[in-house]
This record gives C-alpha cells, sequence and structure tokens, in this order.
C-alpha cells in the first residue's frame, strides 16, 4: 500500500494553528502530513499545539517555516521557498490552506 | 504526471515560483477561479483529466 | 463512470466556487464529497448551504472548528445532520477514497 503525502501551506497567521490541527487528522489516519507557515510570523504556540507537533513529528510528520522568527520562538524546521518546492514534488496532495 | 493549478487570485511572486518547480518537466494545465462568472463545467473537466489539482491562495 | 470529487474547503470565501464545482461534477454523473473546516464552517450559515447539502452526495463540518468558531454544537446548521458534525477524519477519507481532491 501506498501511503499518501500531504503538505499544507498557511500564510495568514489566523490560519496556521489550525491548519496544524488539520495536518494532525491526517498523520493519524496513517498520512505522512506537514505543514509549513509561509510570511507570516505567528505568536509563541501554547502547549497544547506545541504537544499536537510533537504528536505530528512522532509519526515522521512535521512543520516547516519561511519565516526565520517562526524558527527561533516554536522550534519549526527551516525551509526556503525553493526547498518547499522541491517538496512539494514528493507531494501527493498539495493544500494552499485558507486564506492569504 | 500532469498538474492543474487553479488559482483564486493573481498569482504573486511566491506562488509563481513554487508552480515553476513543481510543475518543472511535467505536463500542466490552468484554470482562474478568480474570473468573472468561472466555467465550472469546463473546471471539473480539467479536475479529471488532471493527477493532481492544487488550488492556490 | 465519472470519477468521484472529493473538496476540502478551508477558506470562508468559497462557498459559491463550492456549490459551482459540486454542480457541474453531479451534472457529469460524479460522487461528491465536501468537508468544510476551521472558519469554512461559519459557511453552514449561509442560506445557500442547504442546497449544497441536497446536491453533493455527503456534506460534513468539523464540529471542533465549528464550536471554536462560537457555535454550540446543539445548533444543527440546516441542511446537515448531528452524525454529520464529524472530525478530520473526514477529510482523510476524501483522500483515501475519492478520485479527485480539490482544496478550496
Amino acid at each position: 500500500m501506498e501511503y499518501k503525502k500531504v503538505c499544507f501551506m498557511y500564510r495568514h497567521k489566523d490560519y496556521a494553528i489550525d491548519g496544524i490541527r488539520s495536518a494532525l487528522g491526517l498523520a493519524v489516519e496513517n498520512m505522512y502530513s506537514y505543514g509549513v507557515v509561509m510570511d507570516t510570523e505567528i505568536d509563541e504556540l501554547d502547549e497544547l499545539t506545541q504537544e499536537s507537533i510533537e504528536m505530528l513529528r512522532d509519526m515522521e510528520g512535521d512543520v516547516y517555516s519561511t519565516v526565520p522568527a517562526n524558527v527561533e520562538k516554536n522550534g519549526f524546521e527551516a525551509i526556503t521557498i525553493e526547498e518547499l518546492g522541491e517538496k512539494l514534488r514528493e507531494m501527493t496532495h498539495i493544500i494552499p490552506y485558507g486564506i492569504k | 504526471m500532469k498538474i492543474l493549478n487553479v488559482y483564486q487570485s493573481e498569482p504573486d511572486e511566491t506562488v509563481q515560483k513554487l508552480v515553476q518547480i513543481v510543475t518543472r518537466d511535467r505536463e500542466q494545465d490552468s484554470f482562474d477561479l478568480h474570473a468573472e462568472n468561472p466555467d465550472y463545467d469546463t473546471l471539473v473537466d480539467k479536475i479529471f483529466a488532471a493527477d493532481q489539482t492544487i488550488c492556490w491562495w | 463512470m465519472a470519477k468521484s470529487l472529493g473538496i476540502f474547503v478551508s477558506s470562508p470565501e468559497n462557498l459559491q466556487h463550492v456549490i459551482g464545482i459540486t454542480k457541474a461534477a453531479k451534472a457529469k454523473g460524479s460522487n461528491v464529497k465536501v468537508f468544510f473546516t476551521w472558519k469554512a464552517t461559519t459557511l453552514s450559515k449561509d442560506p445557500a448551504f442547504k442546497s449544497l447539502c441536497e446536491m453533493a452526495d455527503d456534506v460534513s463540518i468539523c464540529v471542533d472548528s465549528y464550536k471554536k468558531q462560537g457555535f454550540s454544537i446543539d445548533d444543527v446548521p440546516e441542511g446537515l445532520t448531528p452524525k454529520k458534525m464529524a472530525t478530520q477524519a473526514q477529510h482523510g477519507i476524501i483522500i483515501e477514497d475519492f478520485d479527485c481532491y480539490l482544496s478550496l
């Protein structure tokens, strides 16, 4: 069986946290699931969201950001737009989430 | 692998760059959802004909 | 036989597109499932939402998102049943079981 690979991208800060929850929702359905916070700096994450990200990582998913402040503040993996583009090529499903 | 890029607004520089990388060496089609009165019938035909649809913001 | 289509809705600005695409896909004999999440669950209060529920084969919303948007889970939107106030597992079904996928 081939596992699905899904990448969510978030460009609006009001959509990032719930979008990460959606990514976790697919990881528990046995998919490789990733989230990428782009363009926008988000607040420091609460404990519940940090736990969600840890769970996502335990299931071989991850959360990335193109914004250095998010990497520093919230422990996201750093990614450039070029690297993201290459990563998207491996995905079975690409989800530009919410609004920008 | 045929990719359908659907645009909800005029693609900015970031989206253009991602589309360029994702569709490199692949067949592609596009649809402007932000057009006045989009032709949904054509869009559905394009979705059915594609292997993957990406609906950009 | 027409391909099946799953639509994942996360933008609160796209109800008209969801309805237009569902209508076009149904006219081609497609099986259409729609799932609304986060701020897009507010669209379930739009007067046009009920017509989408009648047209599509399956419509559900994320009940947790709906609650976070300030609605009571007992306030079931017109066109849905309590069973359709669901979880992100519905998104998983769309990805796994449907031929074509669209996020809006």
